[in-house]
């Protein structure tokens, strides 16, 4: 059977204010995002039979989040449609609502008071067991690290330069310009020799390399085709999604690192354009997950929108950047829009808003065909690609 | 074999867990040794150890005494530590490959008593063997060979 191609569409999305929010918790940041993405669609609460939740997002210990929000929702059974990392959990939502196992769902995520890196931790009064026995948490390791450490493979093999990974960051900071919403945009533009100049957090990554770390909220609704008709905005409909896992929890990943043949961003890019039915080219804007330079760089390559070792070479020849082949992060991205904890379904909203015409002055013109990438877990580990479109 | 001077104390740092499962990897640590799960139908080593071989999945792995020689497949040096590690930055963490193979085994852990600046994807380096103050347990760690 194939996938069940414009049978679904995203109705709603939302996006709260991000930033540091010290006033707010996590679990308000969730339901306003939920209410927001809800009126965008012309929705309410009363609507909602399905629930996409991310991580963190249950409230009472003991509950997990999908039973929490089903009594906090109005105390009414609701459907857990599916976990995962965003971009696979719309594409496997799409599959459900064809299927008629739900007809709205929404997939939420928000976070107050915590951060990814790590600023602020400190010392332990005295020496503490945990469970992750051979992962890098025993060496002092975290996310920049590991990426790092994947950069410094990289760079090492295909010979690029942290001036070549600077490109990424000096582009999306541009996007980020245009976008009044975005945490850094601000600052206004950088250059490759900001980047280079700014300290190292984990060589070969600059502080201007790493995303930022964030508080904030986010939503997306789904909707079956009969209810994404009769929404207030037009209807942004599933093409085809997949996702894709292999390793694991930051302790190893097997030699070789970059295969020709890709890994699980292959598998699932692969997957999604196939059950879309549309090829790369078709792509008018793109939404690819970068929270280090050298993700973006990567996430090209396995893509497939352009060959290994090549993916530094795409990024300067302009292709991401607007008014290029391709824009991507047209919102700043996580480097320079928002990192709020888990940001996996934020380069999704911002394809759905540049597929609806809704992005002033960053605008993609005439964008109908989209693609958002998400991924996570010991670098390309976890990874899921969502085709979008509209009419 | 290298062993290191007792780390200084208090150590404040994240230690692993002892549980039945990777209890023999600790204790072999104890006495000064490395092991990996080593497949006794296919003959392959698996690294992280997993209940099965990747390779034949049989489930009848032997703890099995390596070299500890690996040679750096890629590195970090932190500028920015979580907790305890914060004090020791600069700090170089190193994802070794041992010698042993035909399954590649990528081992991290920190990489001490080389300046961060001299060292590079390549280089030589084997295992060392660090005891913990106050803490019934041997951590490893890389160093130059």
């Amino acid at each position: 059977m194939p996938f069940p191609k414009r049978q679904a569409a995203i109705v709603g999305v939302y996006t709260t204010k991000q930033g540091k929010l010290p006033e707010r918790t996590s679990f308000s940041l969730q339901l306003e995002a939920i209410k927001g993405a809800l009126d965008d669609a012309g929705l309410t609460t009363a609507d909602i039979d399905g629930l996409l939740p991310m991580s963190g997002a249950a409230h009472v210990p003991g509950t997990t989040a999908h039973q929490f929000w089903a009594e906090q929702l109005g105390e009414r059974p609701l459907s857990l449609v599916e976990i995962g990392g965003a971009s696979g959990q719309l594409a496997k939502a799409a599959a459900s609502i064809a299927a008629g196992l739900t007809d709205v769902a929404v997939l939420f995520f928000g976070r107050a008071g915590a951060r990814t890196g790590p600023g602020g931790t400190k010392a332990a009064d005295k020496a503490p067991r945990i469970p992750d026995d051979w992962s890098f948490a025993t060496a002092g390791g975290y996310m920049t690290a590991w990426y790092a450490m994947w950069a410094q493979r990289y760079m090492h093999e295909f010979n690029v330069t942290n001036a070549d990974l600077a490109e990424v960051a000096v582009f999306t900071r541009y996007h980020a310009t245009l976008n009044p919403d975005s945490v850094m945009g601000s600052r206004g533009e950088i250059t490759v020799d900001d980047v280079l100049a700014s300290r190292y957090v984990c060589e070969p990554l600059h502080l201007l390399d790493c995303s930022i770390d964030n508080d904030g909220g986010y939503a997306v609704v789904i909707a079956s085709a009969d209810r994404a008709r009769d929404c207030r905005k037009k209807p942004v409909w599933i093409l085809g999604g997949a996702e894709a896992y292999y390793t694991d929890f930051y302790a190893t990943i097997n030699d070789p690192w970059f295969p020709n043949q890709g890994k699980a961003v292959r598998k699932a890019t692969d997957r999604a354009f196939g059950l879309a039915g549309i090829s790369r080219d078709d792509i008018d804007v793109a939404g690819l997950y970068d929270c280090f330079t050298v993700t973006t760089i990567r996430d090209l390559e396995e893509m497939g929108f352009c060959k290994l070792g090549e993916g530094a070479d795409y990024v300067k020849e302009g292709h991401l950047r607007l008014g290029g082949s391709m824009p991507a992060n047209t919102d700043g991205g996580l480097l320079s829009n928002s990192h709020c904890g888990d940001p996996s379904g934020m380069h999704t909203i911002e394809v759905v808003r540049q597929l609806r015409g809704e992005c002033g002055q960053r605008q993609v013109p005439d964008a109908k065909l989209g693609v958002s990438l998400q991924q996570g877990w010991a670098v390309h580990g976890l990874a899921s690609t969502l085709v979008m479109a509209v009419d | 074999m290298t062993i290191l001077d007792q780390a200084p104390a208090p150590y404040l740092k994240p230690l692993p867990e002892v549980r039945p499962e990777n209890k023999p990897f600790f204790d072999a640590l104890r006495a000064h040794q490395l092991v990996i799960p080593r497949c006794d139908n296919c003959g392959d080593y698996n690294w992280v150890p997993y209940p099965a071989c990747r390779s034949c999945l049989s489930e009848n792995q032997t703890w099995t005494p390596v070299s500890g020689e690996a040679t750096v497949y890629t590195y970090t040096v932190c500028h920015r530590g979580p907790g305890a590690f914060n004090a020791d930055v600069p700090y170089v963490i190193a994802l070794g490959e041992l010698v042993e193979q035909p399954r590649p085994c990528l081992i991290l852990g920190n990489l001490v008593g080389a300046a961060p600046g001299n060292v590079r994807v390549g280089m030589p380096v084997q295992i060392a063997y660090q005891d913990i103050p106050g803490e019934d347990i041997t951590m490893w760690r890389w160093v130059a060979r």
